[in-house]
């Protein structure tokens, strides 16, 4: 079924890229929506409960080299597969529209399903492969379905490029050493040694990003299409949380790195709480605000406690619905003002787009972590994990990474009551393009909008997979 | 005396030998020289030799390697069809160049003692120099050949050095007695030391490893495309395994000596190489560049020869690499030929506009990146670290890794490049001549054997050594 659930967008997708002349756009999203929908339906089905793994499928591959073709979800994996496929009916439901490029549902559904690969694979080589296969489709829908000037998109493509196989490039020698010594490529016997841990970790830094290793983010999700916004922050992103959650998080070595993602994650949230705080572009705020949230996520991981790993997943999952909420509504402006300037975009959306403004401000409440809403349980438990030191921090680095995180919070709603502020209330100055949401961003947003709420209010659906200990938090 | 002929690996280089000759026989008393005169009894030989391999008992590293470059000249014979009609090459003298070098090639990774190296050695050279000097009335081409020819004597002339100097100290050339006599602590060590280094320096010469890597771009430049094509692929893989099998069985005992060279060697050869490439702007300087970089990751395991993963990580990465390389040379070669130019800006949008070669441009470019969908040049990439991890060169390792990303760098600009839409109608010659389609179809069935393994790496991996 997992297989299945991999193949059938993968394919879909293919074939979309390669007939992009003998289907129509909208067409070919329906059809997109199709294939995603199954992956959604297959990946939901394949759960066997959270002991062990469901849908395993394991079959003989690169003997040589240890690799095997070894597929299967895990309490972990799981919501990171569940929130993945999910976000691909979406992006391909968004794209249900007359100008829509069939090339660009292909490539979309190829990166899901590559995304969707990596939280799959039990075997290191696999899903290092699937790592890669993303980032080049990716490229693409940055450089060449950017809304923004054409050498701007293919220097910010280009970039979040570079930076992404640097890292998978010390990521695939830190892989190489870890087999050597564990000999064995299985994710679950794998036995990083020091040297291969501060490599792996790297790895995934600067995808997840964890500052300093940040700087390709807010081009690359500023310059992409709605779409690829969406993918970029809901979905690439977890692949560096996650690769940390699996390699790093386990590891007897985690001690040599936990210092510094503590610290780099709760710097993160303090500096992109204040780069956002500057910023007028819509989404190069959302972007920054990404940053901070990933520090949160860095902060639970450093933790390696049990309320460390449940705030890792759900920091990580809410983050995908929420931002990617926020950027289908970035989008929604952007479709209607052609640009995602607060300034251009100007005052009193509550006045001229009421469903809209109210969508974008819940989400951005979201994001700041208000109790009720899914943002609010991530950012609660790790700061929980970071409170209660953990087993490889010492207290005061857990400490002061707790009263970064803190700071942080507080300038955190300062930057999103200036955005609701300067977009949603004041006087409406009424522009011609002013429209409410169509029936396609209801849909969109309204399933999203559906998510959030439900995380928010039941984190337990949640919460429950990783064991009673913290669901007490939580309740 | 009777001199002992190990025929299993003399076999195929006396077969592609005959193959040579007769290819010039054919062409001096059948006066229309079309390339399919010559051509025919080179592809025969190339065939036959490549049976009688597989027939025989060779096995491990030697087969490996001896395969690579039987169906790498074998490649090249059939791609070589492009050239047909091209009045300044001379096919005869061509086909039995070619086939010479080929047969030098073979040699030298089935030499086991020093003596038959470095004759060996001079068979592939001096056959390879003829290649690249030999497009008539061409300047660059005459003047590539002399910095190949003046770069290829002096290392020679310190191989030869070296040679005599370790015949000095142990009174051996034959592999086996060396390595047993470098054992004894009677042997003085700095001059073991000198002539070991001085020995290696004449095969890394023809790896083209930094220091001595500055012919690459010349030659790979002057030459004809499928002769860069043949220095890159088969030469390489047959100074790379000689050079393994010389360190491996020669000369374990002073593996303290030559150890930090190559290691050092081959981190600065794929660093200096990788950074050439970034600067390109002709996809096939872009080549010859990356080729120099490849040289490192190919010698990276010679550093490590004691680890068990060492040679059959070498022989499988050359394999891919020689055909990825291969591929992308032919290709470049029938752009050459049908569009008069291989610069980076005429060829955007191939994969578009020319999809039957830009396509398998794009998948050896993607191999030779060892990125995905070319799963085949990941696990090798996988394969070729793993051997330097092995054996403690931590750091060897992180600048491979490094240089994975370099190299990510331009062979994803080509990439990106030929995808692009293209601007304008191509020039396309109106007339090519119908031999094009060999050259095509070589094109095309390396590019299939790419995708197949790239879907089922273990074809590969499970059967090479």
């Amino acid at each position: 079924m997992i297989v299945a659930a991999l193949a059938v967008p993968f394919v879909v997708g293919l074939l979309l890229v390669l007939g992009r002349r003998f289907v129509s756009g909208r067409a070919a999203a329906w059809i997109g929506v199709a294939a995603t929908t199954v992956s959604l339906v297959l990946v939901a089905a394949v759960w066997e409960g959270r002991e062990g793994v469901s849908g395993e499928v394991d079959v003989a591959w690169i003997e040589p080299v240890g690799a095997r073709l070894h597929l299967g979800l895990t309490a972990v994996s799981w919501p990171f597969a569940l929130m993945t496929a999910f976000i691909a009916v979406l992006c391909c439901l968004w794209l249900v529209a007359d100008d829509t490029s069939p090339a660009l549902v292909g490539l979309v559904l190829v990166i899901g399903a590559s995304a969707l690969g990596v939280f799959g694979s039990l075997d290191a080589l696999l899903l290092f492969v699937f790592f890669e296969l993303a980032l080049v489709p990716m490229w693409f829908v940055i450089a060449w379905w950017s809304d923004a000037d054409r050498d701007v998109a293919h220097r910010a493509a280009t970039r979040f490029l570079l930076f992404t196989v640097t890292g998978s490039a010390l990521l695939l020698v830190g892989i190489v050493v870890a087999a050597v010594e564990g000999g064995s490529l299985e994710l679950t016997a794998l036995r990083p040694t020091a040297v291969a841990i501060v490599l792996i970790t790297l790895g995934f830094a600067v995808k997840t990003p964890v500052v300093p290793l940040h700087t390709w983010l807010p081009d690359a999700h500023s310059s992409a299409p709605t779409v690829g916004s969406v993918l970029l922050a809901s979905v690439f992103l977890k692949l560096g949380t996650y690769g940390l959650i699996v390699f790093v998080l386990p590891s007897d070595h985690l001690g040599v790195v936990a210092p510094y993602l503590a610290v780099a994650g709760s710097v993160g949230i303090v500096w992109s709480a204040l780069a956002c705080y500057a910023q007028d572009d819509l989404k190069r705020l959302i972007a920054y605000s990404s940053i901070g949230h990933m520090g949160f996520v860095v902060l639970a991981i450093s933790t390696r406690s049990e309320a460390g790993l449940a705030a890792a997943v759900f920091g990580s999952v809410a983050h995908g619905v929420i931002t990617g909420l926020l950027f289908f509504a970035a989008g929604s402006m952007k479709d209607r003002y052609g640009t995602t300037s607060m300034a251009g975009i100007g005052r009193g959306l509550y006045g001229r787009a009421p469903w809209l403004a109210a969508t974008f401000v819940l989400a951005a409440v979201a994001s700041l972590g208000l109790p009720g809403l899914a943002g609010f349980w991530g950012e609660v438990l790790s700061l929980r994990a970071a409170y209660d030191v953990g087993s490889v921090l010492t207290r005061p680095v857990a400490w002061t990474a707790l009263g970064l995180a803190l700071v942080g919070i507080a300038l955190t709603t300062a930057y999103v009551v200036r955005a609701v502020r300067l977009l949603a209330q004041g006087e409406p100055s009424a522009l011609e393009a002013d429209r409410d949401l169509g029936r396609r961003e209801v849909v969109v947003m309204g399933a999203l909008v559906a998510v959030v709420v439900v995380l928010g209010l039941v984190p337990q659906l949640l919460l429950d997979l990783y064991g009673p200990v913290y669901v007490g938090v939580a309740r | 005396m009777t001199i002992p002929i190990d025929w299993t690996v003399a076999g195929p280089a006396t077969i592609v030998l005959v193959g040579a000759l007769v290819a010039l026989m054919v062409d001096a008393f059948y006066p229309r020289r079309t390339w399919l005169g010559s051509g025919l009894p080179a592809t025969v030989a190339g065939v036959v030799a490549t049976a009688e391999l597989v027939r025989g008992d060779a096995t491990g590293t030697p087969f490996a390697f001896s395969l690579v470059v039987l169906v790498g000249t074998l490649f090249v014979v059939v791609a070589s069809n492009v050239m047909n009609f091209e009045n300044a090459m001379p096919p005869g003298e061509y086909h039995f160049l070619l086939m010479s070098a080929a047969a030098g090639a073979l040699l030298m990774v089935g030499a086991r003692d020093v003596v038959t190296l470095v004759v060996a050695l001079e068979l592939l050279s001096l056959p390879s120099i003829a290649l690249v000097g030999l497009r008539q009335g061409d300047r660059d081409a005459i003047r590539a050949a002399w910095t190949f020819f003046l770069v290829s004597v002096v290392s020679t002339a310190v191989t030869l050095m070296g040679v005599s100097l370790l015949y000095g100290v142990t009174g051996t050339l034959d592999y086996a007695l060396l390595g047993r006599a470098l054992v004894d602590p009677a042997v003085p060590d700095g001059v073991v030391s000198v002539a070991v280094v001085m020995t290696v320096v004449g095969l890394l010469f023809k790896l083209g490893a930094v220091p001595f890597h500055l012919w690459v771009p010349d030659a790979y430049g002057g030459a004809s495309v499928m002769v860069a094509g043949f220095l890159s692929a088969v030469s390489k893989a047959a100074s790379l395994g000689a050079l393994l099998v010389l360190l491996s069985v020669a000369l374990p005992a002073a593996q303290d000596d030559w150890q930090p060279v190559v290691a050092v060697v081959a981190a600065l050869t794929m660093t200096v190489g990788n950074v050439g490439a970034l600067r390109q702007d002709d996809a096939i300087g872009l080549l010859a560049w990356s080729s120099v970089a490849q040289a490192g990751f190919l010698v990276a395991p010679a550093a490590v020869v004691s680890s068990s993963y060492a040679l059959p990580a070498a022989a499988q990465y050359v394999a891919v690499y020689a055909l990825a390389n291969l591929v992308a040379f032919a290709a470049l070669a029938v752009v050459l030929r049908l569009r008069g130019s291989t610069r980076l800006d005429d060829l955007r949008g191939m994969a578009r506009n020319d999809p039957w070669m830009g396509v398998p441009l794009v998948m050896a470019a993607l191999t030779l990146a060892g990125f995905p969908p070319a799963v085949i040049g990941l696990v090798t990439k996988f394969v070729v670290i793993r051997p330097v991890v092995d054996g403690d060169h931590v750091w060897l390792a992180i600048i491979m890794g490094v240089n994975v990303m370099l190299g990510l760098a331009y062979y994803l600009r080509l990439v990106v490049t030929l995808c692009e839409r293209p601007v304008g109608e191509p020039y396309v010659s109106p007339s090519p001549p119908i031999s094009v389609r060999f050259a095509k179809s070589t094109v095309l069935i390396g590019a299939a054997a790419l995708v197949v393994l790239s879907a089922w790496p273990d074809l590969l991996l499970s059967h090479l050594p």
